[in-house]
Protein backbone atom coordinates (compact mmCIF):
# COMPACT_ATOMS: atom_id res chain seq x y z
CA UNK A 1 0.00 0.00 0.00
CA UNK A 2 2.86 2.31 0.82
CA UNK A 3 4.56 1.42 -2.48
CA UNK A 4 1.38 2.24 -4.44
CA UNK A 5 1.09 5.53 -2.59
CA UNK A 6 4.76 6.37 -3.29
CA UNK A 7 4.41 5.40 -6.97
CA UNK A 8 1.33 7.59 -7.29
CA UNK A 9 3.22 10.54 -5.82
CA UNK A 10 6.18 9.95 -8.19
CA UNK A 11 4.02 10.05 -11.37
CA UNK A 12 5.15 12.80 -13.71
CA UNK A 13 1.65 14.03 -14.45
CA UNK A 14 0.22 17.24 -13.19
CA UNK A 15 -2.66 17.27 -10.73
CA UNK A 16 -5.15 17.38 -13.60
CA UNK A 17 -3.47 14.45 -15.30
CA UNK A 18 -3.56 12.44 -12.11
CA UNK A 19 -7.28 13.18 -11.66
CA UNK A 20 -7.90 12.11 -15.26
CA UNK A 21 -6.07 8.83 -14.74
CA UNK A 22 -8.01 8.24 -11.52
CA UNK A 23 -11.40 8.83 -13.16
CA UNK A 24 -10.57 6.49 -16.04
CA UNK A 25 -9.31 3.81 -13.64
CA UNK A 26 -12.44 4.02 -11.45
CA UNK A 27 -14.63 3.91 -14.52
CA UNK A 28 -12.89 0.86 -15.83
CA UNK A 29 -13.20 -0.86 -12.48
CA UNK A 30 -16.89 -0.09 -12.26
CA UNK A 31 -17.61 -1.07 -15.85
CA UNK A 32 -18.93 -4.68 -16.06
CA UNK A 33 -17.13 -7.03 -18.27
CA UNK A 34 -19.02 -7.84 -21.33
CA UNK A 35 -21.61 -10.53 -20.51
CA UNK A 36 -21.73 -13.40 -22.85
CA UNK A 37 -25.29 -14.42 -23.48
CA UNK A 38 -25.88 -18.02 -22.41
CA UNK A 39 -27.19 -20.21 -25.17
CA UNK A 40 -30.04 -22.74 -24.90
CA UNK A 41 -27.58 -25.63 -25.04
CA UNK A 42 -25.71 -24.28 -22.05
CA UNK A 43 -28.95 -23.92 -20.05
CA UNK A 44 -29.99 -27.47 -20.87
CA UNK A 45 -26.56 -28.72 -19.89
CA UNK A 46 -26.83 -26.87 -16.58
CA UNK A 47 -30.28 -28.31 -15.87
CA UNK A 48 -28.99 -31.78 -16.66
CA UNK A 49 -26.08 -31.31 -14.26
CA UNK A 50 -28.43 -30.12 -11.49
CA UNK A 51 -30.79 -33.04 -12.11
CA UNK A 52 -27.98 -35.52 -12.06
CA UNK A 53 -26.55 -34.03 -8.85
CA UNK A 54 -29.95 -34.17 -7.18
CA UNK A 55 -30.56 -37.75 -8.24
CA UNK A 56 -27.16 -39.23 -7.52
CA UNK A 57 -25.21 -37.13 -5.07
CA UNK A 58 -28.02 -35.68 -2.92
CA UNK A 59 -30.67 -38.37 -3.37
CA UNK A 60 -28.24 -41.23 -2.92
CA UNK A 61 -26.75 -39.80 0.28
CA UNK A 62 -30.15 -38.99 1.73
CA UNK A 63 -31.33 -42.49 0.95
CA UNK A 64 -28.24 -43.91 2.71
CA UNK A 65 -28.83 -41.64 5.74
CA UNK A 66 -32.44 -42.79 5.85
CA UNK A 67 -31.35 -46.45 5.79
CA UNK A 68 -28.70 -45.95 8.48
CA UNK A 69 -31.08 -43.99 10.72
CA UNK A 70 -33.72 -46.61 10.30
CA UNK A 71 -31.25 -49.39 11.16
CA UNK A 72 -29.93 -47.55 14.23
CA UNK A 73 -33.46 -46.96 15.42
CA UNK A 74 -34.34 -50.60 14.90
CA UNK A 75 -31.14 -51.69 16.63
CA UNK A 76 -31.92 -49.52 19.67
CA UNK A 77 -35.54 -50.52 19.93
CA UNK A 78 -35.15 -54.22 19.19
CA UNK A 79 -31.71 -55.10 20.52
CA UNK A 80 -30.42 -52.55 23.02
CA UNK A 81 -33.57 -51.39 24.77
CA UNK A 82 -36.42 -53.65 23.69
CA UNK A 83 -39.51 -52.53 25.56
CA UNK A 84 -40.59 -56.14 26.18
CA UNK A 85 -37.33 -57.00 27.88
CA UNK A 86 -37.43 -53.82 29.94
CA UNK A 87 -40.93 -54.61 31.12
CA UNK A 88 -39.94 -58.22 31.81
CA UNK A 89 -37.02 -57.03 33.94
CA UNK A 90 -39.35 -54.72 35.87
CA UNK A 91 -41.80 -57.54 36.37
CA UNK A 92 -38.96 -59.78 37.54
CA UNK A 93 -37.91 -57.17 40.12
CA UNK A 94 -41.48 -56.90 41.38
CA UNK A 95 -41.87 -60.69 41.52
CA UNK A 96 -38.57 -61.22 43.35
CA UNK A 97 -39.49 -58.45 45.74
CA UNK A 98 -42.88 -60.00 46.42
CA UNK A 99 -41.36 -63.44 46.85
CA UNK A 100 -38.43 -62.71 49.15
CA UNK A 101 -38.82 -59.36 50.89
CA UNK A 102 -41.61 -60.38 53.22
CA UNK A 103 -39.95 -63.67 54.02
CA UNK A 104 -36.63 -62.04 54.79
CA UNK A 105 -38.33 -59.40 56.87
CA UNK A 106 -40.08 -62.11 58.89
CA UNK A 107 -36.79 -63.94 59.50
CA UNK A 108 -35.08 -60.70 60.51
CA UNK A 109 -37.84 -59.83 62.96
CA UNK A 110 -37.74 -63.17 64.81
CA UNK A 111 -37.03 -62.48 68.47
CA UNK A 112 -34.02 -64.40 69.74
CA UNK A 113 -34.37 -63.40 73.39
CA UNK A 114 -33.64 -66.44 75.53
CA UNK A 115 -33.00 -65.30 79.10
CA UNK A 116 -35.29 -66.64 81.84
CA UNK A 117 -34.53 -64.60 84.95
CA UNK A 118 -35.59 -61.01 85.53
CA UNK A 119 -32.21 -59.24 85.43
CA UNK A 120 -30.79 -61.11 82.41
CA UNK A 121 -34.12 -60.63 80.63
CA UNK A 122 -33.92 -56.91 81.20
CA UNK A 123 -30.34 -56.78 79.93
CA UNK A 124 -31.16 -58.94 76.95
CA UNK A 125 -34.11 -56.79 76.11
CA UNK A 126 -31.91 -53.68 76.18
CA UNK A 127 -29.30 -55.45 74.05
CA UNK A 128 -31.68 -56.65 71.39
CA UNK A 129 -34.02 -53.69 71.36
CA UNK A 130 -32.07 -51.92 68.65
CA UNK A 131 -32.83 -48.53 70.17
CA UNK A 132 -29.79 -46.34 70.82
CA UNK A 133 -32.02 -43.89 72.70
CA UNK A 134 -32.35 -46.30 75.64
CA UNK A 135 -28.62 -46.69 76.19
CA UNK A 136 -28.61 -44.32 79.17
CA UNK A 137 -29.87 -47.05 81.51
CA UNK A 138 -27.67 -49.72 80.01
CA UNK A 139 -24.86 -49.43 82.56
CA UNK A 140 -27.29 -49.97 85.44
CA UNK A 141 -28.93 -52.96 83.78
CA UNK A 142 -25.49 -54.43 83.02
CA UNK A 143 -24.36 -53.98 86.62
CA UNK A 144 -27.48 -55.81 87.84
CA UNK A 145 -26.26 -58.93 86.04
CA UNK A 146 -22.47 -58.63 86.12
CA UNK A 147 -22.15 -56.64 89.38
CA UNK A 148 -20.46 -53.31 89.85
CA UNK A 149 -16.74 -52.83 90.37
CA UNK A 150 -15.98 -53.55 94.07
CA UNK A 151 -15.25 -50.69 96.45
CA UNK A 152 -11.64 -49.65 96.95
CA UNK A 153 -11.38 -51.53 100.23
CA UNK A 154 -12.62 -54.77 98.67
CA UNK A 155 -9.99 -55.24 95.93
CA UNK A 156 -6.53 -54.12 94.92
CA UNK A 157 -6.38 -50.99 92.73
CA UNK A 158 -5.01 -52.91 89.75
CA UNK A 159 -7.70 -55.54 90.02
CA UNK A 160 -10.37 -52.85 90.22
CA UNK A 161 -8.91 -51.10 87.17
CA UNK A 162 -8.89 -54.32 85.19
CA UNK A 163 -12.44 -55.16 86.20
CA UNK A 164 -13.50 -51.66 85.22
CA UNK A 165 -11.82 -51.71 81.80
CA UNK A 166 -13.15 -55.21 81.07
CA UNK A 167 -16.65 -54.08 81.93
CA UNK A 168 -16.20 -50.84 80.02
CA UNK A 169 -15.01 -52.48 76.82
CA UNK A 170 -17.68 -55.17 77.05
CA UNK A 171 -20.33 -52.48 77.49
CA UNK A 172 -18.84 -50.33 74.70
CA UNK A 173 -19.08 -53.25 72.33
CA UNK A 174 -22.59 -54.14 73.47
CA UNK A 175 -23.69 -50.53 72.98
CA UNK A 176 -22.06 -50.56 69.54
CA UNK A 177 -24.15 -53.60 68.66
CA UNK A 178 -27.31 -51.71 69.68
CA UNK A 179 -26.29 -48.79 67.46
CA UNK A 180 -25.44 -51.22 64.68
CA UNK A 181 -28.83 -52.93 64.96
CA UNK A 182 -30.60 -49.61 64.58
CA UNK A 183 -28.40 -48.69 61.61
CA UNK A 184 -29.16 -52.10 60.10
CA UNK A 185 -32.86 -51.22 60.15
CA UNK A 186 -32.08 -47.99 58.27
CA UNK A 187 -29.99 -49.88 55.73
CA UNK A 188 -32.73 -52.46 55.20
CA UNK A 189 -35.28 -49.71 54.72
CA UNK A 190 -33.00 -48.03 52.17
CA UNK A 191 -32.41 -51.34 50.38
CA UNK A 192 -36.17 -51.82 50.22
CA UNK A 193 -36.64 -48.35 48.70
CA UNK A 194 -33.95 -49.13 46.12
CA UNK A 195 -35.63 -52.42 45.30
CA UNK A 196 -38.97 -50.66 44.94
CA UNK A 197 -37.48 -48.01 42.66
CA UNK A 198 -35.81 -50.68 40.54
CA UNK A 199 -39.23 -52.10 39.74
CA UNK A 200 -40.18 -48.89 37.94
CA UNK A 201 -36.73 -47.85 36.75
CA UNK A 202 -35.81 -47.13 33.16
CA UNK A 203 -32.52 -47.99 31.46
CA UNK A 204 -31.60 -44.33 31.89
CA UNK A 205 -32.41 -44.10 35.59
CA UNK A 206 -30.86 -47.46 36.51
CA UNK A 207 -27.28 -46.06 36.62
CA UNK A 208 -28.45 -43.54 39.23
CA UNK A 209 -29.91 -46.35 41.33
CA UNK A 210 -26.78 -48.44 40.88
CA UNK A 211 -24.64 -45.54 42.04
CA UNK A 212 -26.97 -45.10 45.01
CA UNK A 213 -26.59 -48.77 45.89
CA UNK A 214 -22.81 -48.48 45.70
CA UNK A 215 -22.82 -45.45 48.01
CA UNK A 216 -25.00 -47.35 50.47
CA UNK A 217 -22.60 -50.27 50.18
CA UNK A 218 -19.78 -47.92 51.15
CA UNK A 219 -21.74 -46.81 54.21
CA UNK A 220 -22.31 -50.46 55.14
CA UNK A 221 -18.60 -51.17 54.80
CA UNK A 222 -17.77 -48.22 57.03
CA UNK A 223 -20.19 -49.45 59.68
CA UNK A 224 -18.79 -52.96 59.38
CA UNK A 225 -15.33 -51.49 59.95
CA UNK A 226 -16.61 -49.81 63.10
CA UNK A 227 -17.93 -53.14 64.34
CA UNK A 228 -14.58 -54.74 63.58
CA UNK A 229 -12.84 -51.96 65.49
CA UNK A 230 -15.05 -52.73 68.49
CA UNK A 231 -14.19 -56.41 68.22
CA UNK A 232 -10.50 -55.55 67.96
CA UNK A 233 -10.69 -53.44 71.12
CA UNK A 234 -12.45 -56.26 72.90
CA UNK A 235 -10.00 -58.95 71.80
CA UNK A 236 -7.05 -56.72 72.62
CA UNK A 237 -8.44 -56.07 76.10
CA UNK A 238 -8.96 -59.81 76.58
CA UNK A 239 -5.33 -60.46 75.62
CA UNK A 240 -4.13 -57.62 77.83
CA UNK A 241 -6.13 -59.03 80.73
CA UNK A 242 -4.61 -62.51 80.30
CA UNK A 243 -1.19 -60.98 80.02
CA UNK A 244 -1.66 -58.93 83.17
CA UNK A 245 -2.63 -62.11 85.00
CA UNK A 246 0.46 -63.85 83.66
CA UNK A 247 2.58 -60.93 84.80
CA UNK A 248 1.01 -61.06 88.27
CA UNK A 249 1.46 -64.81 88.34
CA UNK A 250 5.15 -64.52 87.39
CA UNK A 251 5.65 -61.91 90.06
CA UNK A 252 3.80 -64.02 92.64
CA UNK A 253 5.86 -67.11 91.71
CA UNK A 254 9.08 -65.12 92.10
CA UNK A 255 7.91 -63.88 95.53
CA UNK A 256 6.96 -67.39 96.58
CA UNK A 257 10.34 -68.69 95.41
CA UNK A 258 12.16 -66.02 97.42
CA UNK A 259 10.08 -66.70 100.51
CA UNK A 260 10.63 -70.46 100.24
CA UNK A 261 14.36 -69.96 99.92
CA UNK A 262 14.29 -67.82 103.04
CA UNK A 263 12.26 -70.48 104.88
CA UNK A 264 14.69 -73.21 103.79
CA UNK A 265 17.66 -71.13 104.88
CA UNK A 266 16.21 -70.78 108.42
CA UNK A 267 14.69 -74.19 109.36
CA UNK B 1 -2.25 38.08 -16.16
CA UNK B 2 -1.79 35.59 -13.39
CA UNK B 3 -5.57 35.50 -12.88
CA UNK B 4 -6.04 34.79 -16.58
CA UNK B 5 -3.54 31.95 -16.45
CA UNK B 6 -5.26 30.43 -13.44
CA UNK B 7 -8.66 30.69 -15.07
CA UNK B 8 -7.35 28.96 -18.20
CA UNK B 9 -5.84 26.22 -16.08
CA UNK B 10 -9.19 25.68 -14.31
CA UNK B 11 -11.16 25.60 -17.56
CA UNK B 12 -8.65 23.13 -19.04
CA UNK B 13 -8.97 20.80 -16.06
CA UNK B 14 -12.77 20.91 -16.21
CA UNK B 15 -12.74 20.10 -19.91
CA UNK B 16 -10.38 17.17 -19.42
CA UNK B 17 -12.57 15.81 -16.59
CA UNK B 18 -15.68 16.07 -18.72
CA UNK B 19 -13.90 14.29 -21.56
CA UNK B 20 -12.81 11.50 -19.26
CA UNK B 21 -16.37 11.03 -17.95
CA UNK B 22 -17.64 10.85 -21.50
CA UNK B 23 -15.09 8.15 -22.38
CA UNK B 24 -16.08 6.10 -19.32
CA UNK B 25 -19.79 6.39 -20.12
CA UNK B 26 -19.08 5.30 -23.67
CA UNK B 27 -17.13 2.28 -22.48
CA UNK B 28 -19.95 1.10 -20.15
CA UNK B 29 -22.22 -1.43 -21.88
CA UNK B 30 -25.69 -0.42 -22.92
CA UNK B 31 -28.70 -2.14 -21.21
CA UNK B 32 -28.81 -5.96 -21.60
CA UNK B 33 -31.56 -7.72 -23.30
CA UNK B 34 -33.67 -9.89 -20.98
CA UNK B 35 -32.86 -13.57 -21.40
CA UNK B 36 -36.21 -14.76 -19.97
CA UNK B 37 -38.53 -12.99 -22.21
CA UNK B 38 -41.09 -14.61 -24.41
CA UNK B 39 -38.45 -16.59 -26.17
CA UNK B 40 -39.09 -19.93 -27.90
CA UNK B 41 -36.66 -21.65 -25.51
CA UNK B 42 -38.71 -20.80 -22.39
CA UNK B 43 -40.85 -23.93 -22.68
CA UNK B 44 -37.77 -26.14 -22.56
CA UNK B 45 -36.38 -24.21 -19.62
CA UNK B 46 -39.71 -24.43 -17.84
CA UNK B 47 -39.78 -28.20 -18.36
CA UNK B 48 -36.26 -28.45 -17.01
CA UNK B 49 -37.14 -26.44 -13.93
CA UNK B 50 -40.25 -28.54 -13.35
CA UNK B 51 -38.07 -31.62 -13.57
CA UNK B 52 -35.73 -30.16 -10.93
CA UNK B 53 -38.69 -29.26 -8.75
CA UNK B 54 -40.06 -32.80 -9.05
CA UNK B 55 -36.69 -34.23 -8.18
CA UNK B 56 -36.40 -31.98 -5.15
CA UNK B 57 -39.78 -33.25 -3.98
CA UNK B 58 -39.14 -36.94 -4.63
CA UNK B 59 -35.45 -37.38 -4.10
CA UNK B 60 -34.79 -34.77 -1.41
CA UNK B 61 -37.98 -33.83 0.41
CA UNK B 62 -39.39 -37.35 0.82
CA UNK B 63 -36.25 -38.94 2.33
CA UNK B 64 -35.81 -35.86 4.51
CA UNK B 65 -39.36 -36.22 5.79
CA UNK B 66 -38.75 -39.88 6.41
CA UNK B 67 -35.49 -39.12 8.25
CA UNK B 68 -37.30 -36.52 10.30
CA UNK B 69 -39.97 -39.08 11.18
CA UNK B 70 -37.39 -41.68 12.20
CA UNK B 71 -35.50 -39.11 14.26
CA UNK B 72 -38.71 -38.01 15.95
CA UNK B 73 -39.66 -41.60 16.69
CA UNK B 74 -36.18 -42.28 18.03
CA UNK B 75 -36.28 -39.16 20.20
CA UNK B 76 -39.73 -40.09 21.53
CA UNK B 77 -38.53 -43.61 22.30
CA UNK B 78 -35.48 -42.33 24.16
CA UNK B 79 -37.52 -39.76 26.08
CA UNK B 80 -40.31 -42.14 27.01
CA UNK B 81 -38.57 -45.50 27.37
CA UNK B 82 -34.84 -45.07 27.80
CA UNK B 83 -34.47 -41.83 29.77
CA UNK B 84 -37.87 -40.84 31.10
CA UNK B 85 -37.55 -37.69 33.20
CA UNK B 86 -39.98 -39.03 35.81
CA UNK B 87 -37.86 -42.11 36.51
CA UNK B 88 -34.68 -40.02 36.62
CA UNK B 89 -36.25 -37.59 39.09
CA UNK B 90 -37.51 -40.47 41.21
CA UNK B 91 -33.99 -41.89 41.39
CA UNK B 92 -32.68 -38.45 42.41
CA UNK B 93 -35.42 -38.29 45.04
CA UNK B 94 -34.18 -41.58 46.46
CA UNK B 95 -30.70 -40.05 46.79
CA UNK B 96 -32.27 -37.22 48.80
CA UNK B 97 -34.06 -39.71 51.03
CA UNK B 98 -30.85 -41.70 51.47
CA UNK B 99 -28.99 -38.55 52.50
CA UNK B 100 -31.23 -38.20 55.53
CA UNK B 101 -30.73 -41.83 56.48
CA UNK B 102 -26.96 -41.63 56.06
CA UNK B 103 -26.84 -38.60 58.32
CA UNK B 104 -28.97 -40.40 60.89
CA UNK B 105 -26.68 -43.46 60.80
CA UNK B 106 -23.57 -41.30 61.12
CA UNK B 107 -25.05 -39.61 64.18
CA UNK B 108 -25.97 -43.01 65.60
CA UNK B 109 -22.37 -44.16 65.44
CA UNK B 110 -21.32 -40.97 67.17
CA UNK B 111 -23.50 -41.68 70.22
CA UNK B 112 -21.08 -41.87 73.19
CA UNK B 113 -20.64 -45.45 74.39
CA UNK B 114 -17.90 -44.89 76.99
CA UNK B 115 -18.60 -46.77 80.23
CA UNK B 116 -15.48 -46.86 82.43
CA UNK B 117 -15.89 -45.48 85.96
CA UNK B 118 -12.35 -45.35 87.40
CA UNK B 119 -9.77 -42.74 86.30
CA UNK B 120 -7.11 -45.04 84.79
CA UNK B 121 -9.55 -47.16 82.77
CA UNK B 122 -11.34 -43.96 81.74
CA UNK B 123 -8.11 -42.58 80.26
CA UNK B 124 -7.47 -45.71 78.22
CA UNK B 125 -11.08 -45.94 77.13
CA UNK B 126 -11.09 -42.29 76.08
CA UNK B 127 -8.09 -42.90 73.81
CA UNK B 128 -9.58 -46.11 72.45
CA UNK B 129 -12.93 -44.52 71.55
CA UNK B 130 -11.49 -41.21 70.36
CA UNK B 131 -11.67 -42.05 66.62
CA UNK B 132 -8.66 -39.75 66.47
CA UNK B 133 -5.38 -41.13 65.03
CA UNK B 134 -3.58 -38.35 66.92
CA UNK B 135 -4.35 -40.09 70.21
CA UNK B 136 -2.70 -43.36 69.13
CA UNK B 137 0.57 -42.19 70.69
CA UNK B 138 -1.07 -41.99 74.15
CA UNK B 139 -2.35 -45.56 74.07
CA UNK B 140 0.94 -47.19 75.14
CA UNK B 141 1.18 -44.98 78.25
CA UNK B 142 -2.48 -45.46 79.15
CA UNK B 143 -2.12 -49.19 78.60
CA UNK B 144 0.93 -49.46 80.86
CA UNK B 145 -0.78 -47.41 83.55
CA UNK B 146 -3.63 -49.89 83.60
CA UNK B 147 -2.10 -53.30 82.87
CA UNK B 148 1.32 -52.63 84.36
CA UNK B 149 4.74 -51.89 82.87
CA UNK B 150 7.11 -54.38 81.24
CA UNK B 151 8.25 -57.15 83.60
CA UNK B 152 11.56 -56.33 85.28
CA UNK B 153 14.51 -58.65 84.72
CA UNK B 154 14.45 -59.73 88.38
CA UNK B 155 10.74 -60.46 88.42
CA UNK B 156 10.49 -63.26 85.87
CA UNK B 157 12.63 -65.58 83.75
CA UNK B 158 13.53 -64.35 80.25
CA UNK B 159 11.07 -66.63 78.34
CA UNK B 160 8.19 -65.29 80.45
CA UNK B 161 9.33 -61.69 79.97
CA UNK B 162 9.46 -62.26 76.19
CA UNK B 163 5.99 -63.75 76.22
CA UNK B 164 4.54 -60.89 78.25
CA UNK B 165 6.21 -58.28 76.07
CA UNK B 166 5.01 -59.89 72.83
CA UNK B 167 1.47 -60.17 74.16
CA UNK B 168 1.45 -56.55 75.33
CA UNK B 169 2.72 -55.49 71.91
CA UNK B 170 -0.02 -57.40 70.10
CA UNK B 171 -2.74 -56.04 72.41
CA UNK B 172 -1.52 -52.44 72.08
CA UNK B 173 -1.17 -52.70 68.30
CA UNK B 174 -4.72 -54.01 68.06
CA UNK B 175 -6.01 -51.15 70.18
CA UNK B 176 -4.15 -48.63 68.00
CA UNK B 177 -5.47 -50.27 64.84
CA UNK B 178 -9.00 -50.07 66.26
CA UNK B 179 -8.65 -46.28 66.66
CA UNK B 180 -7.32 -45.99 63.10
CA UNK B 181 -10.10 -48.16 61.68
CA UNK B 182 -12.68 -46.01 63.47
CA UNK B 183 -11.14 -42.85 61.99
CA UNK B 184 -11.03 -44.38 58.50
CA UNK B 185 -14.65 -45.48 58.81
CA UNK B 186 -15.62 -41.89 59.73
CA UNK B 187 -13.89 -40.63 56.58
CA UNK B 188 -15.65 -43.27 54.50
CA UNK B 189 -19.00 -42.17 55.90
CA UNK B 190 -18.19 -38.54 55.10
CA UNK B 191 -17.17 -39.47 51.56
CA UNK B 192 -20.34 -41.51 51.11
CA UNK B 193 -22.46 -38.52 52.12
CA UNK B 194 -20.59 -36.23 49.75
CA UNK B 195 -20.94 -38.63 46.83
CA UNK B 196 -24.60 -39.02 47.67
CA UNK B 197 -25.03 -35.25 47.57
CA UNK B 198 -23.56 -35.26 44.06
CA UNK B 199 -25.92 -38.06 43.15
CA UNK B 200 -28.92 -35.88 43.95
CA UNK B 201 -28.10 -33.73 40.90
CA UNK B 202 -26.52 -36.43 38.77
CA UNK B 203 -27.69 -37.40 35.31
CA UNK B 204 -27.75 -40.83 33.67
CA UNK B 205 -24.51 -39.79 31.97
CA UNK B 206 -22.70 -38.64 35.10
CA UNK B 207 -23.99 -41.34 37.47
CA UNK B 208 -21.58 -44.02 36.16
CA UNK B 209 -18.69 -41.67 36.96
CA UNK B 210 -19.91 -41.36 40.55
CA UNK B 211 -20.44 -45.10 40.62
CA UNK B 212 -16.86 -45.65 39.51
CA UNK B 213 -15.64 -43.32 42.25
CA UNK B 214 -17.75 -45.11 44.84
CA UNK B 215 -16.39 -48.44 43.63
CA UNK B 216 -12.88 -47.13 44.22
CA UNK B 217 -13.89 -46.06 47.73
CA UNK B 218 -15.43 -49.47 48.31
CA UNK B 219 -12.23 -51.19 47.27
CA UNK B 220 -10.37 -48.97 49.73
CA UNK B 221 -12.91 -49.75 52.46
CA UNK B 222 -12.55 -53.46 51.78
CA UNK B 223 -8.79 -53.14 52.02
CA UNK B 224 -9.07 -51.42 55.42
CA UNK B 225 -11.53 -54.06 56.61
CA UNK B 226 -9.08 -56.69 55.48
CA UNK B 227 -6.30 -55.02 57.48
CA UNK B 228 -8.59 -54.98 60.54
CA UNK B 229 -9.30 -58.67 60.01
CA UNK B 230 -5.56 -59.33 59.81
CA UNK B 231 -5.08 -57.50 63.12
CA UNK B 232 -7.85 -59.54 64.70
CA UNK B 233 -6.27 -62.76 63.49
CA UNK B 234 -2.92 -61.63 64.91
CA UNK B 235 -4.48 -61.01 68.33
CA UNK B 236 -6.17 -64.40 68.34
CA UNK B 237 -2.99 -66.11 67.11
CA UNK B 238 -0.98 -64.54 69.91
CA UNK B 239 -3.63 -65.72 72.37
CA UNK B 240 -3.31 -69.26 71.01
CA UNK B 241 0.47 -69.04 71.07
CA UNK B 242 0.30 -67.93 74.71
CA UNK B 243 -1.77 -70.95 75.65
CA UNK B 244 0.78 -73.19 73.93
CA UNK B 245 3.67 -71.44 75.63
CA UNK B 246 2.06 -71.74 79.05
CA UNK B 247 1.58 -75.46 78.49
CA UNK B 248 5.25 -75.71 77.56
CA UNK B 249 6.28 -73.75 80.66
CA UNK B 250 4.10 -75.99 82.84
CA UNK B 251 5.71 -79.11 81.37
CA UNK B 252 9.14 -77.67 81.97
CA UNK B 253 8.25 -76.63 85.52
CA UNK B 254 6.80 -80.09 86.22
CA UNK B 255 10.04 -81.67 84.97
CA UNK B 256 12.15 -79.38 87.14
CA UNK B 257 9.93 -80.02 90.15
CA UNK B 258 10.12 -83.76 89.54
CA UNK B 259 13.92 -83.84 89.42
CA UNK B 260 14.29 -81.43 92.37
CA UNK B 261 11.82 -83.47 94.42
CA UNK B 262 13.74 -86.63 93.51
CA UNK B 263 17.00 -85.08 94.65
CA UNK B 264 15.46 -83.90 97.93
CA UNK B 265 14.01 -87.36 98.62
CA UNK B 266 17.32 -89.04 97.79
CA UNK B 267 19.15 -86.71 100.24
CA UNK B 268 16.53 -87.55 102.89
CA UNK B 269 17.08 -91.34 102.40
CA UNK B 270 20.86 -90.98 102.67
Amino acid sequence: MRKISAGWRNLRFGATGKRLVAVIAIGLILAPVGAQAAGLGDILSLIKTITSTLQKAVGGVLSDIQTVNSEINKFRQELVWPLNEINQARAFVSATRARYTGLMSQIQSIKNNSANLANPRQLESALRGGQAGGMGQFQQVYAQVYAAVPQSNAAKPMQRDMMDIDDALAMDSLKTTIVSDQATQNLLSLADSLDQQSASAAPGSAPLLTAQARVTDLVTQAQLAKMLAAELRQEAAKLAHQNALLRQSASATRNLQNQMQQVLKHP
Amino acid sequence: MKLLANSWKFVRSALLLALACAVVVLILPSKARSQLGLDPCCAIISAGLESISGLLKDVVAKPLASIQQIEQQSADFERQVVWPVTAINQARGLALQAQGQFMQMRQLFQVPVSSATLPTPQQLEQSLLSRNPGSVAQISNNYSSLYGPAVAQTDAPQPVRDLVDMTDAAAQAAMKRAVEIDALADLELQAAEQINQQLQNATPGSAPILEAQTSAWLMRANAYTQSAMAELIRVRSIELANQGAQLKFSTSHAGTLHSTGGQVLQQGVQ
